[in-house]
């Protein structure tokens, strides 16, 4: 095999982990396959190991599960707490099709709240449960982000996109593998709960906004009782 | 009970020893069955038999016919000379009837 088909080889098995990149580097190496036979060898073992990880749960859940309907659902909520933004900064502001509109400052900090509360958990539950296919998750993301779901004139459409910023966050520190005590939590989930409850009795709550609340019961359902507060993987 | 091909992969490991590691686990299995043997099989079939505690896995040195790649080193552990032990017993056993073992004439239809 020549240097440059074996380059071609090396930059596929890019996509393999480290230690078993070098062996089977080593192994197509030493028999001396040719490059297609090498670049079928490798995308093979790939294939065979993305197969793995989707044989499992957890990738599923947190593609369909969280990171598809949680994108969707704070796109709308970003959209929502800008509105009420521009509205109590400017009440003659506004049009009738937004989707807030009655709400007092602290209704709006209780939505600033719920919104980075979510938007963290959402994105820490997709990163701890789906590591190794977290990109999938992120592409799925793209779905709603790539269109205009949430048109809110004239609003610029960046607003809706308020919830990324802790989302990515969320996902960095899943993916680092950052644990909390489950009292912890439970404590976040508590004051999400009872923030939501408070902005459901304002009638400021959409109905399927409650389904953003079950990635934080999942994390207290899913910790460790002892686990360390901060631990890096 | 092992499959065909863990019984296959436990017998070529335990064959060279101490020396048992990918390509030479996957020159014993091509060799001796005259069937071909992809990486993906082998690699995912080492890490489930490593899983089930019947073999144990390191990264060895590297070697310049390697390209100065490592080797991943692979040795049957007891359970899994055991686990082979009964798979060939049970094929011994269930061979000895069988016209191709005992010399007889006869075709199955």
């Amino acid at each position: 095999m020549s240097e440059h088909t074996w380059a071609l080889v090396e930059m596929a098995a890019g996509m393999l982990a480290p230690e078993e990149r070098e062996a089977v580097l080593g192994d197509l190496r030493e028999a001396n396959e040719n490059v297609f036979r090498a670049l079928v060898d490798v995308f093979g073992l790939y294939l065979r190991r993305f197969g793995v990880l989707w044989s499992d749960w957890r990738p599923w859940l947190a593609g369909f599960g969280v990171a598809l309907p949680s994108c969707y659902l704070l796109m709308g909520v970003s959209g929502s707490v800008t509105c009420t933004f521009l509205r109590l900064m400017d009440p003659s502001v506004g049009h009738w099709y937004w989707p807030t509109g009655h709400e007092r400052v602290s209704l709006l900090l209780c939505h600033i709240l719920l919104l980075l509360a979510w938007s963290w958990t959402a994105g820490f539950a997709v990163g701890s449960m789906s590591r190794r296919t977290v990109w999938v998750s992120v592409g799925l993301c793209l779905l709603p982000l790539s269109r205009a779901c949430f048109p809110i004139e004239p609003l610029p459409r960046l607003c809706t996109f308020l919830f990324l910023f802790p989302a990515a966050v969320g996902i960095l520190h899943g993916l680092q593998g950052i644990r909390l005590e489950r009292v912890m939590w439970g404590a976040l989930a508590v004051v999400a709960t009872v923030l939501m409850y408070v902005a459901w009795s304002n009638q400021a709550l959409w109905i399927y906004n409650w389904a953003l609340i079950w990635p934080a019961w999942y994390m207290v359902a899913s910790a460790r009782r002892n686990a360390p507060v901060v631990q890096s993987a | 009970m092992l499959g065909e091909f863990e019984y296959l992969l436990i017998t070529a490991t335990a064959s060279p020893g101490d020396e048992a590691y990918g390509a030479a686990i996957r020159e014993e299995i091509q060799k001796n069955t005259r069937r071909s043997c992809s990486i993906g099989a082998l690699y995912t079939t080492i890490d489930r038999l490593e899983q089930k505690g019947l073999l144990r896995t390191w990264m060895g040195a590297a070697t310049p016919e390697r390209g100065g790649r490592s080797k991943r080193m692979v040795r049957v552990t007891s359970k899994g000379v055991a686990a082979a032990k009964d798979f060939y017993q049970a094929v011994t056993r269930i061979s000895q009837g069988a016209s191709w073992v005992t010399g007889r004439a006869g075709e199955v239809s």
